[in-house]
């Protein structure tokens, strides 16, 4: 049994190996996808490996992917958002409220409500040592209702608004603009992770909160920081699919949250605390956006998807429970 | 007396003269109501006492059903005493509102169930307490439960549609299904309906080329369209089972500049694919499954409690079971059944 303080000196170190090497896990996950690829270039090479449906496949990984960077800071510190795809519900209709007043205001507003509804979640956690899951279910149901209330159960077409159409649904040089914000959030993720002091606190926290305490980490506001952030992330992602849709609906992110969380344990990062990966949760989000795209081009029913996504979820956390003993 | 015991006997009075004072308002008291197994009032005078129950509007049809009910109450004025309970999120919750609103003794229950199955038996109670029961749309599994049935032709959706495409398209192309929530009776319905039509037309002339659900659910329309869209090179024709659904739908197919390509159909009646049909363009076609059917059935409880029937109908009493017909909404019929969007 190691002492507090060799878990804690453990834990401080980032999840990679210094200089960027990588797990297992992650190995085995750019093992999956590779083999997605060569699964669609095989069953169905016509439609599936064209530079047209790639793009489509990280524009449709995008919305998800940019909540999953927010949930493994989350998940680092062992706790959890399950608000994530309500709150981007209450997010988009928050900034439909200003549809009058232009994209920046649109903006604005969803980034408002992002951050509002994660301080509840942060404060709730961090200071009112509520359970995170019990916090986030209660946010959960809460953010809906406020999406609803708010709309008054009727989508807000936003159609004037170029800037925000453009965001969801335009492109820079050829790449779409949904995709070059994930991997822009991707890139900023990774650098907060494992090249900021505030990363290594994330995850000390996540790993041994007493150890990190002593250690002289200010707890609380780390717990506080990771779910604003999740609120941030909501709010990019609430605008992407707002401009995709051309409209702000109170119906959207249903069980967004689960596909967050299962890409982002799938990549690698514990939810137990204490280790985390943004580069496995980028390939754990691109791993679904595959399975879902490469089942909807056979065909195939919606029950076989649920079923191989779940199957997929099993083996990774197997396989994580094997590297950890 | 200790204070604790005068307290006590204080809340006893009080409860006490509540209980006494609480039978006083009969209002006009005249006819008093039996409770005779099965039949309904008879010639009730002074206002029908109606109890509504709905599940909890999470999207815009059952909002409709919501506000079109309270508008048939007020519309009927003193003739009605309606209450309506529409925040049940689930049968059991609806079950338990519906059990509290038994309790005022309505002089008619009409019920939108959560699920047909799961409130039978909740209204097969207020069938044998001598409450008449209204069924709107989602239908109990036990005919003895409900008085008279009220809703919508899911499979004439379907029907209307597979013959709308059969003549927009006459008989040949691709086309794309998307659909709502996979397994319940409502899609089985409106795809057996689209099927049995475009067979029958066309004899495999319009093929089916790709068919799955979107939970009626925007976002999901949005990315099951776009994975179709690179599956498929020519699309001719879009059949979808619901309005709100569509917007993604038509989000997706518009994002990829494929408009011109194919047309799309809807399904419910929402204001937003009222315009959109007026416009003209991609949205060609809706088919009505409209949530107006609440205030219908409000007033169909109405003239039960009175024991009167429809006066255009030869039959005294009120039909038992009233299927509203799936109307097809165009360009060119729209302004007319603007009313009936939600």
């Amino acid at each position: 049994m190691s002492t507090p303080d060799a878990v804690a000196r453990r834990r401080f170190l980032p999840a990679q190996v210094p200089g960027g090497g990588i797990q297992l896990q992650e190995y085995a996950l750019v093992g999956v996808v590779l083999l997605l690829i060569l699964a669609g270039a095989v069953l169905e090479s016509d439609d599936f490996l064209t530079s047209d449906n790639l793009l489509n496949v990280l524009r449709q990984a995008s919305i998800v992917g940019v909540l999953a960077i927010g949930m493994t800071f989350v998940i680092a510190t062992a706790g959890i958002d399950l608000s994530v795809g309500s709150m981007v519900a209450a997010a988009a209709i928050a900034g439909g409220q200003f549809v009058e007043s232009g994209s920046f205001v649109f903006f604005l507003a969803a980034l408002g409500m992002g951050i509002l509804l994660g301080s509840v979640n942060a404060g709730a956690v961090a200071y009112g040592r509520v359970p995170p899951f019990m916090a986030t279910l209660a946010m959960l149901l809460a953010a809906r209702g406020i999406a609803l209330w708010m709309s008054d159960k009727t989508p807000i077409s936003i159609f004037e608004l170029e800037g925000i159409r453009w965001f969801g649904n335009g492109e820079v040089l050829g790449i779409p603009s949904s995709a070059v914000v994930f991997l822009a959030i991707t890139v900023i993720g990774w650098v907060l992770l494992n090249r900021t002091r505030y990363g290594r606190y994330v995850v000390a926290v996540g790993g041994n909160r007493e150890a990190a305490r002593i250690a002289g980490v200010k707890v609380r506001p780390i717990i506080f920081s990771v779910y604003v952030l999740s609120g941030i992330c909501v709010a990019i992602a609430a605008v992407m699919l707002t401009g995709r849709l051309a409209s702000a609906s109170p119906l959207v992110g249903n069980l967004y949250e689960l596909d967050a969380i299962a890409a982002v344990v799938i990549g690698g990062t514990s939810l137990a605390g204490g280790r985390a990966t943004i580069v496995g949760t980028f390939l754990g989000v691109i791993t679904f956006a595959l399975i879902f795209n490469l089942l909807t081009l056979m065909g195939l029913a919606v029950e076989i998807q649920q079923i191989t996504k779940g199957a997929i979820i099993l083996a990774a956390v197997l396989i994580q429970r094997r590297e950890e003993s | 007396m200790s204070m604790k015991r005068l307290v006590l006997l204080l809340c006893a009075l009080f409860v006490f003269g509540v209980a006494a004072c609480g039978d006083d308002d009969d209002g006009g008291g005249e006819a008093v109501l039996t409770e005779e197994k099965g039949s309904p009032a008879q010639g009730t005078e002074g206002p029908v006492k109606i109890a509504f129950s709905t599940p909890a509007a999470d999207h815009g049809w059952l909002k409709a059903v919501s506000d079109n009910a309270k508008q048939a109450g007020e519309d009927l004025g003193e003739e009605v005493d309606l209450t309506v309970n529409d925040s049940a999120a689930s049968s059991a919750e609806q079950a338990d509102q519906i059990e509290t609103l038994l309790q005022g003794k309505p002089d008619v229950l009409v019920v939108l169930p959560f699920e047909g199955d799961a409130l039978t038996p909740v209204a097969q109670k207020a069938t044998d307490a001598g409450i008449p029961v209204v069924n709107v749309d989602r239908e109990f599994s036990t005919p003895g439960a409900y008085r008279a049935w009220i809703g919508g032709d899911n499979y004439g959706i379907g029907y209307q549609a597979g013959n709308y495409f059969a003549d927009e398209l006459k008989c040949k192309g691709n086309v794309v299904e998307i659909q709502g929530i996979a397994g319940i009776s409502v899609t089985e319905l409106r795809t057996e309906g689209f099927n049995d039509a475009i067979e029958q037309r066309c004899k495999g002339g319009i093929k089916v080329v790709a068919r799955q659900p979107a939970d009626f659910l925007p976002d999901k329309g949005l990315t099951v369209m776009e994975n179709i869209l690179q599956a498929e090179d020519q699309i001719d024709g879009v059949y979808t089972h619901d309005d709100d659904m569509a917007e993604g739908v038509v989000a997706a197919i518009e994002n990829a500049n494929r408009q011109d390509e194919m047309f799309l159909t809807g399904a419910g009646g929402s204001n937003a694919a009222m315009d959109q049909i007026e416009e003209g363009g991609l949205y060609r076609a809706t088919f009505l499954y409209n949530p107006v059917m609440s205030a219908s059935a409000i007033q169909l409880a109405n003239l039960i409690a009175r024991g009167e029937g429809l006066t255009e109908l030869a039959e005294p009493e009120v039909p038992s079971r009233i299927q509203v017909p799936a109307t097809t909404v165009t360009k060119e019929n729209v302004a007319d059944l603007r009313d009936l969007g939600y």
